[in-house]
């Protein structure tokens, strides 16, 4: 068991003026599972193979524990990796496959055999051993790519977007297989997603990535209540957040007909803005009766009934321009398209970025 | 519509089929039945002998010496063709240098992946002049040149080379192999980049190391590749013609010295052409027929294993 330490570890692929991985600090504590999340291209999976030893750091350091792992080659850096095609050997059987890396390392036979089938019976791989990966379904693959890593017992699993060759349903199973088999096996996890409900189910700590700049870690509880700027506003949170540039007033910003307080000293922030952004998340609008002074008119466009609740997917008009606003609505209270219903943000939960990015309510 | 079909289908292929038949199946058919004769190759007039030629063949210690060569370059020609194509092959695409920085080839291996490719594309006479000028059994070729300025050469007595009756063979085998290697590393390095590149990172991880990596995932994944090259290069090894009468001493189609390097084609060209026996010499292309195409379907049954997918 291990910390990981990236210590402003920094990518720039050859030919390239712009580094794919910024200055990147992050710490990742002794058996804690974290999730890399980002758009694609922001230097996700690169991140994830500077610490395999697959990508060369170009300034930086990276650290497994107390060990300066920068310029280690990857077999000497007791990790193992999940690949998002699993990269299995075609030529062997499963037995083969996930027994590889300790037949390299010399471990016994009978060693070697009660190893694969202690991590086979936790997979539920026993009755596939001896078949080829060609003979198995993606999900059965997934498990043996995942067999492969456990078999080892790295210091460090590191999983590149394991989930996304499968689909939907078992998507959503062996999201939560992979990560309660981490917190039995307690071994230090970095896995990289792109997509956020992973990020936001799976990981102890998330953090997210762009441009190869990390732009904020955090329990994805906390990121979820208060990202630390605009990009992760926009990013975590699914239908996302909705983001209305909006004109300061005395007080506060003024959105549609109500007013939403903002501390003075967070407002100094924002210099001498006209504007700034606010932040609202689909489930805190309140639909209110027409007629009031309060909240704004929105036109509704699209519905989405999902079952438990819907989005209505609609048009507002902010300070004389029309803007896309999303709000999620209770599922027996699902209004028609082309009607018209006013909605009132909940006080407490919104955010004010200024329009740079930066945070300012609290 | 229906009935129109096949008319149209059988358009198209009457006029291949015709050709493939006038002009392979038929002249196969045409050398064995010459081969059952004593045409002399000139005049028109011939007498069936039945199996004369054959049995005549397989008492001749010339021509038994010359199979016997060419089971030799059957042996040697792809063994070392394949493993030196496949260890380039390997280095210039996966072998670079094993730390931080994922899988690679040694520095610089697109020049050398067309530098290797140089040989393939020089016609077999200019191989023939090239390797001509390297034998030279004096001081003016390339090796007695560099050996003798290095003293390993004694100058009033040069090596033989192609002249020598152990060694006029091994030299043959050396312009062949040299001229082969670049086409085959070009044939394994397509097909080895045809393997994801993930696996070989998977490999890294696992901790192996180049040999274990070139042996257990390489080279399985490369097994029908080689089977094809194993099959090209075996073909090839039962012909070897142009460079053996070209390059070897011996008059009419080299061979020699004293048929030391002697092939079943150069011998089959001599008797047909220049001894006027050419009833014998198709009994002898209807051997080297038979030969390489049992070699092919025995290499590639024997070779056979279970079809990889990725």
């Amino acid at each position: 068991m291990a910390s990981v330490t990236y210590d402003k570890a920094t990518r720039v692929y050859p030919g390239a003026d712009k580094p794919s991985v910024d200055a990147l600090d992050l710490e990742i504590g002794d058996g804690e599972f974290l999730v890399l999340v980002g758009p694609s291209g922001c230097g996700k999976s690169t991140s994830l193979r500077m610490l395999a030893g697959l990508e060369d750091v170009n300034q930086g350091a990276i650290r497994i524990g107390d060990r300066d792992v920068t310029h280690l080659p990857p077999k000497d850096r007791d990790i193992a990796m999940v690949f998002q095609n699993y990269a299995l050997y075609p030529h062997m059987t499963v037995a083969e496959n996930m027994g590889f890396a300790l037949k390299i390392a010399g471990v016994n036979k009978a060693d070697l055999r009660t190893k694969v089938e202690e991590a086979a019976k936790i997979l539920d791989l026993t009755e596939f051993l001896d078949r080829k990966p060609k003979a198995l379904s993606g999900g059965q693959r997934q498990r043996v790519a995942m067999g492969r890593a456990i078999v080892r017992q790295p210091q460090v699993f590191l999983m590149d977007e394991p989930l996304s060759n499968l689909d939907a349903k078992l998507r959503v199973s062996t999201r939560t297989q992979i990560a309660s088999l981490q917190r039995r096996l307690g071994i230090t996890t970095v896995y990289v997603t792109h997509d956020q409900t992973e990020a936001m189910t799976m990981g102890d700590r998330v953090a997210v990535l762009d441009k190869g700049l990390l732009q904020q870690v955090d329990a994805p509880r906390a990121m979820y209540d208060r990202p630390a700027n605009l990009f992760v506003a926009g990013f975590i949170g699914s239908p996302a957040m909705n983001l209305v540039e909006v004109p300061l007033v005395d007080g506060g910003v003024k959105f549609g007909g109500s007013v939403i307080n903002i501390d003075r000293a967070d407002l100094a922030k924002a210099g001498d803005a006209k504007t700034v952004v606010v932040g609202i998340r689909p489930e805190h609008f309140q639909i209110v009766p027409a007629g009031g002074l309060e909240g704004v008119a929105v036109t509704v466009n699209v519905v989405e009934e999902l079952g438990a609740d819907g989005f209505v997917y609609g048009t507002t008009q902010v300070s004389g321009q029309d803007k896309d606003i999303v709000v999620r609505v209770h599922s027996r209270e699902i209004p028609q398209r082309g009607e018209t219903i006013h909605v009132v943000p909940v006080g407490t939960e919104t955010h004010v970025f200024a329009t740079t990015g930066e945070r300012l309510s609290r | 519509m229906r009935h129109r079909k096949y008319p149209f289908i059988f358009g198209f292929l009457v006029v291949p089929v015709v050709l493939y038949i006038a002009l392979v199946i038929w002249p196969y058919l045409q050398t064995f039945g010459y081969s059952l004769t004593d045409w002399s190759g000139a005049s028109p007039e011939m007498n069936f002998i039945g199996l004369d030629n054959y049995t005549k063949l397989f008492k001749d210690s010339v021509f038994l010496g010359a199979l016997q060569h060419n089971l030799l370059l059957l042996i040697v020609l792809p063994l070392a063709t394949i493993l030196l194509a496949l260890f380039f092959a390997f280095m210039l695409n996966v072998g670079g240098r094993s730390g931080t920085g994922g899988v690679q080839g040694v520095r610089g291996s697109a020049f050398y992946k067309v530098v290797f490719f140089f040989p393939q594309v020089l016609s077999v006479a200019i191989l023939s002049v090239l390797f001509q000028g390297v034998y030279r059994t004096d001081e003016g070729g390339l090796l007695n040149g560099v050996l003798s300025k290095i003293g390993i050469v004694d100058p009033a007595h040069p090596w033989q080379w192609l002249a020598d009756p152990d060694f006029g063979l091994w030299c043959i085998m050396g312009v062949l192999i040299w001229s082969g290697v670049g086409f085959y590393l070009v044939l394994f390095s397509a097909a080895m980049q045809s393997i994801p590149k993930d696996i070989y990172e998977a490999a890294l991880l696992d901790g192996a190391k180049r040999g274990t990596t070139f042996f257990k995932i390489t080279l399985p994944l490369l097994w029908e590749t080689i089977q094809t090259a194993w099959v090209y290069l075996a073909i090839a090894a039962m012909d070897a013609f142009a460079l053996v009468s070209t390059m070897t001493p011996g008059a009419y189609y080299g061979g020699g010295p004293d048929h030391h390097s002697e092939i079943m084609a150069t011998l089959l060209m001599r008797n047909f052409i220049t001894f006027g026996k050419a009833g014998y010499a198709c009994a002898m292309g209807v051997v080297i027929f038979f030969i390489t195409m049992v070699l092919s379907v025995v290499s590639l049954r024997v070779t056979r294993r279970e079809k990889i997918e990725f």
